[in-house]
């Protein structure tokens, strides 16, 4: 069979990208297409990410792709009670996401990758049942065929080829966090990033600030989507409306309350389980496409850069073996669960047992815990932070049991 | 069916994420949305940050509407 390409990649977001890069450095013939006119745009993203991903891959972030360096973070309690920690390095970085979007594609360019944009996939094509490549369209022109063994979707939360190739990649409004976001100025801060928890001010999430370069930063929220708190569109249909909370989230903080807003950015978040399966024949999905955020910050980039390594390591022996059957790609699969997959679950535990916590039960944990019980926390070391918890108010045992196995039948 | 305000739709493709039937899809840089597909279970509607999507219950075909969307 003739095939125009070894790979065809669908999203030039970071997991496709770093995708493209690794597998066109292996010298296999990448085919990345981007529906959006121009890589990176739009942003819907909070922009955070931790310095660890990238040094992971042996990366070096350009200036550009560089809004402002983190040094710690600031955690807010509903009563406003605060937990503050700051590193001597940095952490992580707020990213001119367009910028570190389309500088990930050129690595993949630069290995050899083919990019291009403004480029649907509309369907599947299949022979004998079998994937045989993508219809694409360029700019909805009249769609061609371009044929592969594999196709990988990195699709993101619009996840059609992979819909289309039989993965339940629709989300329930309980496992998505519908989000807004301003980048504002001026907002004077101390590249510190700040979280206000609250029942009432971000019901299931939080806000956040995200300090950004020239007295500038990211202001968001993100609510559970199956919250209601709004009447939707012009029949009064009850939904989630994170932009009326995080309006008044502004109109009463000291400084925001008086800063203009530079851009408007929302979006849906995916924060529950990742899908069950990653693979078919001859398909692969990555990212946020197969689900694979982090649940608690409903954070993609990290979690797609290694995701995607993985998976194109996996396809460069397929390649090799010239075998791109489902068996064949599996490892990727099984490694995932193995390794990032045990890391979310915990995750996921977390988000289930921090939504049933009222703003009480809040203010008290935030009392009772240290940064380093947080830190813990959040690499999934729960048993110290919660026994320090369940000391002072042993009501909360019965939720937070659930993230210590045994902890029950004390 | 369902109406979007597209002026104020910021692009996120939020509400295709949660159709549980492919009736909205972006298209270009703007959302599409295939009535004849559509099941009015207005979960698109519910989970749109913008607020820019309206439910027309038991509402088959745009004519039936009178200005309202676009």
């Amino acid at each position: 069979m003739k095939y125009d390409h070894d790979v065809i990649v669908i999203g030039g977001g970071p997991s496709g990208s770093t995708f493209a890069r690794y597998a066109a450095g292996a010298g296999m013939d990448v085919l990345v297409i981007d529906k959006r006119k121009e890589i990176g745009v739009p942003v819907r993203c909070g922009e955070g990410l931790g310095a660890r991903e990238v040094l992971a891959q042996g990366l070096e972030l350009p200036k550009r792709c560089i809004s402002t360096e983190i040094y710690g973070a600031r955690v807010v309690a509903p009563n406003g009670k605060e937990i503050v920690w700051k590193d001597k390095q940095t952490t992580g970085w707020v990213l001119e996401r367009k910028m570190f979007d389309k500088w990930l594609c050129e690595l993949a360019v630069d290995k050899g990758a083919k990019v291009h944009t403004y480029t649907r996939a509309t369907e599947l094509v299949r022979e004998d049942g079998k994937i045989t490549g993508v219809k694409l369209s360029h700019g909805g022109r009249e769609p061609y065929e371009v044929r592969a063994p594999l196709v990988v979707s990195a699709e993101g939360m619009e996840s059609f080829m992979a819909r289309a190739a039989g993965f339940r990649t629709v989300h329930a409004l309980y496992d998505v966090d519908t989000c807004y976001q301003y980048e504002m100025k001026p907002y004077d801060h101390q590249n510190l990033i700040e979280l206000y928890f609250g029942n009432k001010l971000a019901p299931r999430g939080y806000v956040w600030i995200f300090p950004k370069s020239d007295r500038k930063a990211n202001v968001g929220i993100g609510i559970g989507g199956n919250h209601v708190n709004g009447k939707k569109g012009a029949n009064g249909l009850d939904g989630a409306d994170p932009k009326a909370l995080l309006e008044s989230f502004i109109a009463s903080h000291p400084q925001l309350k008086d800063s203009s807003t530079l851009i408007d950015f929302g979006g849906v978040i995916s924060v529950g389980a990742p899908m069950d399966e990653f693979v078919k024949d001859s398909f692969m999905v990555i990212g946020t496409a197969a689900k694979q955020v982090d649940p608690i910050h409903g954070g993609g980039m990290a979690i797609a850069m290694e995701t995607a390594a993985l998976a194109a390591k996996v396809a460069i022996d397929a390649h090799k073996k010239k075998d791109f059957s489902r068996n064949s790609l599996l490892p990727y699969e099984s490694e995932w669960k193995g390794t990032l997959g045990k890391k979310m679950a915990k995750r996921l535990l977390l988000r289930k047992v921090i939504e049933k916590l009222d703003d009480d039960d809040l203010n008290h944990i935030f009392g009772a815990i240290t940064q380093q019980d947080l830190n813990d926390t959040m690499d999934g070391k729960f048993a110290g932070p919660v026994a320090k918890v369940v000391a002072g108010r042993p009501q909360l045992l019965k939720v937070l049991g659930a993230l210590v196995p045994g902890a029950r039948t004390l | 069916m369902i109406t979007i305000e597209h002026a104020g739709c910021i692009y996120c493709v939020g509400c295709s994420s949660v159709c549980p039937v492919n009736a909205i899809e972006a298209v270009g840089t703007r959302m599409k949305h295939y009535p004849e597909r559509c099941i009015d279970c207005g979960l698109c509607a519910k989970v749109c940050p913008a607020n820019v999507i309206t439910l027309h219950k038991g509402v088959k075909d745009r004519s039936q509407l009178k200005g309202a969307g676009k």
